[in-house]
């Protein structure tokens, strides 16, 4: 019943706007209402998700957190057995090596990347003005036979092999419901360089009055992506710090010599 | 809704039949294609031609490629790879211009070569990105057909210059010099001459940049000769921004002038350099200024500098020492003392197009070939090429029956090849089989014996190769006495009879017919073409450089087609617009092009495709383009030729290359035109372009496979492109889009075993194409894309059980869903380690499956079959005997996985020493408990050898084997073993509170 509502206010929306010029910010705000208003999103803390990823017949249970402070980590499960990858505890960002199981960190200038996600926490539309985000209105275009606005959102430069690089992700809002279904940028380290990666969102459901897409599809733009379902989103959930800490094996020294 | 939606549909019936009472029903595919994907094969290996190179000012690693038919590219890894940045607009490409101030960000592209061969496509315009190529805005230009430079001024990025040299094969007044002073808002033509003469090359002084330097050049083709040259062509200097113009030709040649180059030194901009195309020879070749264009000097007309003008004229100069200057040619010349002396560049692909210069260091060098770019390290005396480029231009391309099919082709000065639409590992470089010199046209196999048909330009050697015992001959028809002089194409047509496998056809101005494969040759038509001798005169070609190298051969057959459905039926196109058919085997012909309405008189026949489903019925496809005419002709006849209706709309773009249509619906046709691909579902009442991963490349060919129904393209500038499996196209009607969802029919699936090994060395740099996928498609069109709300889609046996979920595809129109056949991967007993071979997932039986496909509360089902590969050879009793045996072990891993879980959970109750030692012990022989995933593992345990041979089977095409199947009685027994070891460890425990979950919840956890 409450997504019949959503989509029918998205709709009406959409008709009292069509004859208007949208503008960038008018297209997020009637986003961020639709999705459960801006008040809520921000009083967001924290989200856990459960999902699973079909690749090649093998079935992977993942489970994905991500805080409001930053810190979030994907735990993976592979026989019984858990596997962290992408932890982030603020500071340091590591993974556990699949051949050793151990955790080993990730190369500075990746984490010092992902460092400036710290502020994209839920979305990174979310309060993007204090952020010093820009956002532009680059016009319509039809994505999976839909009708598109494409969004620019460019946030602070990423450093990639040395050089300092734009960090600009594109937005396709549907121009019915006004929520994100594709989002694209371009893949800047990797065998991938260069090219467009994609992620297509669909199956918005509400958790605690705010939709959040519970599917997800990934990859290369204009080749078949790799799935993700969601089947649970938990809001604030309590997870000890201590997961995200880093587990030290080699001895630091306080005080270097010389 | 459904009210409003229907009632559109009637206002939209009721206008098409305000308009035209005759219009048929359209049934549109727009925003139907949904996952229905392009995928590109290449090869690469060859590359393609190059027109245009730029770096980035200021960041070495950046590097962009202007592609004759392909499109833009961008390296970021200093020339190591490129990726396409430009795959949605014109593909063929004259000029990228970089904003100095702005490099990261603002770039121009000028559409439309420049290097004006006979083959040249054309462009639309000029375009820029304001962030780095991602989103491109057209600002104009509409018919200026080719553009030669664009230059931003350094010091005010608002001042634009593009040098257009426009029409190739009209009069055309949107040519020469044109500013901007708005960052390409409006622009001001600032030098224009004559409707007959564009602009070559343009250049700035990089000290003072109201100083121009610009080469006017007149020039025209006709599709059967060129003149380069005239009293037009002249070089101009301005010194106020473009405002006036000055010849500046002091020491230049007497007469007409040619295609001139120019190129300021930027370390000395007082010294220029022109390459200057003239009347005499000895005056032709290289000049320099050492007083900003005052005095010309003349330094040198060796062969590399004064080759093909039309083709070569590109003069750089080493940006830190004005004596290094390198011109573009057959081979490419390098001089190191000012242009008095010069040397061939290091070996790559002949014709050389541009070349730059790395911005810090001069040792490294790239040059724009017809085969690619290429990099060097060490001045240009080695050159390297660019492996992951796919830009070959194919002017023709057939398939054959093979499994899987072969895509046979030629390219554009780079000979005929053949590779494979699948490889292990994906089609890589090593695939494509060489097939023949020179300019690759048409290559065709024949249909029963492993021999392939290949040619060159002008039918100059048409090769028969026989593939198995590696013997060539040439088998082209040779002149005979009381015969005329035969005129080939430079394109010459072929064709194999679908009747009789040994029959082969050719055509020069006459049809050419051969029983035994091109040994013997009977001509069985009179002269089919115009015979208009004032089109015959190519040795007079060229202008000011002769240039007759056959491309501008006229009057001649260009197409031949023979029905699928009578041998007697064969229709002949030529090239002065004569489209000529027997339906008595050649003894009678009839020309229907004569009077098609809209249709200008010679318009170039360009294919012919006869009905695989009416013999009288038809399509022609028609293109002008060499003299001029953009527009798009396509026509069907379904009486024999005698009347012709165009089945073009306004919806297309460019002009048409090729059309096929489809062997089932005859409303499904697919139309390939110079900017893409066109699919119409209603017989061509309306069009629409295939954009999914499809550029906006000329699709100059386009076949059909009758088996896989792949729609494959030869391309002038991405290789080859397939639409793996068209057949859902089939069956959208409007009943179909007016559904919930609709299920697409499909063939049953095989469970394919075949596969080898990859072998991926290499393909780091290089490009390697993209399989099919060999797993079952779940096809549903979805009327609308699924955005809110639940969707799930599971596969399911006939009794409802399920097998698996997969991700549904959400898109609008065709959803493609794969499926690999398996089931999910068993659950593995716990331990210190992976058991890899745990992770493979076995495959279901053959039989019939459904897929369920959950959207709200609405359930859709649709049955379809998977069947063993029959490669494998198996009887059904063995591949019975091969699932029980894999299933088994599967079951057994999960058993195993849940009494370890078991014995762990007993393990952390129990308090009895010697009772936790003993289960410590059994657990050490079912799992690894130490060491790692890697060389460090430990010695393998039960349950690393149940997995081991539950893969080994599972991955396997066979029937498990005694040697296996003993194996397997062996791990039985431990396995029983273990578990009544483990009984009466548990009897022992006493542990009767111990919480745990059942098998089932265990196993789906």
């Amino acid at each position: 019943m409450k997504i019949l509502k959503i989509v029918v206010i998205a709709l009406v929306i959409g008709f009292v706007h069509k004859t208007n010029a949208q503008t960038a910010d008018e297209i997020l705000s009637t986003y961020f209402e639709n999705i459960g208003g801006i008040e809520k999103l921000n009083a967001i803390e924290g989200v856990k998700m459960s999902a699973k990823v079909n690749q090649q017949g093998m079935e992977i249970p993942l489970e994905i957190i991500q805080l409001k402070n930053g810190k979030q980590m994907t735990v993976i499960n592979f026989q019984g057995k858990e596997l962290k990858q992408g932890v982030f505890d603020g500071e340091t960002l590591w993974s556990t090596n699949f051949m050793t199981q151990k955790a080993e960190k990730s190369d500075k200038e990746t984490t010092d990347n992902l460092k400036l996600e710290m502020n994209d926490f839920l979305d990174p539309f979310l309060n993007y003005k204090e952020k010093g985000y820009q956002v532009e209105l680059l016009g319509n275009e039809t994505i999976d036979g839909t009708e598109t606005f494409k969004i620019k959102l460019t946030r602070e430069p990423i450093t990639i092999d040395g050089k300092e690089e734009q960090n600009i992700t594109f937005y396709y809002f549907d121009t019915e419901n006004f929520v994100p279904i594709v989002a694209q940028n371009e893949i800047k380290t990797g065998p991938y360089k260069g090219q467009m990666g994609e992620a297509k969102m669909s199956d918005y459901q509400e958790v605690d009055g705010i939709y959040f897409p519970f599917s997800l599809t990934q990859g290369i733009k204009g080749q078949p992506g790799q799935g993700i379902t969601l089947d649970k989103i938990e809001l604030n959930p309590q997870i000890d710090d201590a997961q995200f800490k880093f587990p030290e094996e080699i001895e630091t020294t306080e005080t270097p010599k010389n | 809704m459904k009210k409003m939606s229907s009632l559109l549909v009637w206002s939209m019936i009721l206008l098409s039949i305000a308009v035209d009472a005759q219009t048929d029903h359209i049934l549109s595919a727009k925003n139907l294609f949904g996952s229905l994907n392009a995928r590109h094969i290449g090869p690469a290996l060859m590359s393609g031609r190059i027109n245009d190179l730029e770096v980035h000012p200021t960041n070495k690693r950046i590097i962009y490629a202007g592609t004759a038919g392909g499109g833009v590219w961008k390296s970021n890894d200093a020339g190591t790879t490129f990726n396409p940045i430009f795959d949605e607009y014109c593909q063929s490409i004259g000029a990228v211009g970089i904003d100095p101030t702005n490099p990261d960000n603002v770039i121009y592209v000028g559409t439309g070569e420049t290097w004006t061969r006979n083959s040249v496509s054309v462009g639309d315009g000029l375009y820029k990105s304001v962030d780095g190529g991602s989103n491109w805005t057209k600002l104009g230009f509409d018919k200026s057909e080719r553009i030669a430079n664009i230059i931003v001024n350094p010091k005010n990025a608002n001042e634009v210059y593009v040098a257009v040299l426009g029409a190739l094969w009209s009069d055309s007044d949107e040519r020469g010099i044109y500013k901007s002073i708005d960052a390409g808002k409006t622009w001001n033509q600032i030098l224009y001459v004559n409707e007959k003469t564009g602009a070559a090359d343009l250049a700035m002084d990089p000290n003072d940049p109201s100083i121009l330097y610009a080469s006017m050049w007149e020039f025209r083709r006709t599709p059967w000769s060129f003149e380069s040259g005239g009293a037009n062509s002249a070089l101009y200097k301005s010194t106020d921004g473009g405002a006036t113009w000055n010849k500046i030709h002091n020491g230049f040649p007497e007469g007409n002038l040619g295609r001139l180059g120019i190129a300021v030194a930027k370390s000395d901009s007082n010294i220029l350099y022109t390459v200057i195309e003239a009347e005499e020879d000895e005056r032709k070749g290289l000049y320099r200024s050492d007083d900003a264009g005052e005095n010309w000097k003349q330094l040198n007309n060796d062969f590399g500098i004064t080759v093909r003008p039309f083709y070569f004229s590109r003069i750089v100069v080493d940006p830190r020492d004005p004596n290094v200057i390198v011109k573009g040619g057959l081979n490419g010349s390098i001089s190191r003392d000012g242009g008095k002396t010069f040397k061939s560049l290091g070996n790559m692909h002949s014709d050389i197009h541009d070349i730059v210069f790395d911005i810090h260091d001069s040792d490294r060098i790239y040059a724009g070939t017809d085969g690619g770019v290429y990099r060097s390290m060490n001045g240009g005396t080695t050159m390297e090429i660019v492996e992951n480029l796919p830009l070959s231009q194919f002017y023709h391309i057939s398939l054959d029956d093979a499994e899987p099919y072969n895509i046979y082709g030629g390219l554009q000065d780079n000979g005929s090849w053949y590779g494979p639409s699948s490889s292990s590992g994906g089609i890589e470089a090593r695939d494509w089989n060489s097939i023949g010199a020179g300019d690759g046209f048409r290559v065709l196999k024949h249909p029963t014996k492993n021999i392939i048909y290949s040619e060159m330009q002008g039918a100059e050697n048409v090769w028969r190769y026989d593939v198995e015992n590696n013997l060539l001959k040439t088998i082209q028809p040779l002149p005979q006495k009381g015969n005329a002089k035969l005129r080939y194409n430079w394109n010459a047509p072929m064709a194999i009879s679908n009747f009789q496998p040994d029959r082969f056809y050719m055509g020069s101005q006459f049809l050419h017919k051969s029983e035994d494969m091109g040994d013997t040759w009977t001509i069985i038509s009179p002269d089919l073409t115009t015979n208009d001798k004032t089109k015959q005169e190519q040795e007079n070609s060229g202008g000011l450089s002769k240039d007759n190298s056959g491309a501008e051969n006229h009057t001649t057959i260009f197409t031949i087609a023979e029905s699928p459905l009578d041998q007697n039926i064969i229709w002949v196109g030529t090239d002065d617009g004569n489209m000529q058919v027997t339906v008595d085997g050649g003894r009678t012909w009839t020309n229907t092009a004569t009077a098609i309405e809209g249709l200008p008189k010679n318009t170039w026949v360009y294919h012919i495709e006869p009905s695989s489903h009416e013999k009288g019925t038809a399509y022609a496809v028609f293109e002008g383009h060499s003299t001029g005419d953009m527009n798009p002709y396509t026509y069907k006849t379904t009486d024999f030729g005698k009347t012709w209706k165009s089945i073009i709309t306004d919806e297309i773009v460019g002009f048409v290359r090729n059309i096929q249509e489809d062997y089932v619906n005859p409303n499904l046709l697919f139309l390939g035109t110079e900017f893409g691909l066109y699919i119409t579902l209603d017989g061509g009442n309306s069009w629409t372009k295939f954009t999914n991963n499809m550029p906006s490349v000329a699709v100059h060919f386009i076949d059909l496979h009758k088996k896989t129904n792949d729609l494959v393209m030869g391309t002038h500038g991405r290789g080859i492109i397939i639409i793996d499996d068209i057949s859902p196209l089939r069956e959208i009607t409007s009943e179909a889009l007016s559904k919930k969802v609709h299920f697409f029919n499909s063939k049953p699936f095989v469970m394919k075993d075949q596969g080898g090994f990859s072998g991926s060395f290499g393909t780091e740099t290089q490009f390697v194409g993209s399989n099919p996928s060999t797993a079952a498609h779940i096809k549903y069109l979805l009327p609308k894309r699924h955005t809110f709300g639940k969707m799930s889609l599971e596969i399911q046996d006939m009794e409802g059980k399920k097998i698996t979920t997969l991700s549904p595809g959400k898109s609008k129109g065709i959803n493609i869903v794969d499926w690999n056949y398996t089931i999910k991967q068993p659950k593995v007993a716990k331990g210190k380690t992976f058991s890899f071979g745990g992770f493979t997932a076995p495959r279901v039986k053959e039989g019939t499956y459904k897929a369920v496909l959950t959207k709200g509360k609405d359930t859709f089902e649709h049955e379809f079959e998977v069947v063993y590969d029959k490669h494998a050879n198996l009887t059904a009793e063995e591949s019975e005997i091969k699932y029980q045996t894999i299933m088994k072990l599967y079951d057994m891993t999960q058993d195993l996985a849940y009494m370890v879980y078991e014995l762990d959970a007993t393990l952390e109750k129990v308090t009895n020493k010697k009772l936790k030692n003993s289960l410590n012990e059994l657990k050490e022989t079912l799992v690894i408990t130490t060491g790692d995933n890697y060389v460090g593992s430990a010695e393998p345990q039960l349950r690393e050898k149940l997995s081991e041979l539950y893969s080994k089977l599972a991955s396997s095409y066979d029937k498990p084997s005694s040697n296996e199947l003993d194996f397997l009685s062996m791990l039985e027994e431990r396995f029983n073993n273990a578990q009544s070891m483990f009984t009466k460890y548990k009897k022992k425990a006493k542990l009767k509170d111990l919480q745990l979950k059942s098998f089932n919840d265990f196993i789906n956890e």
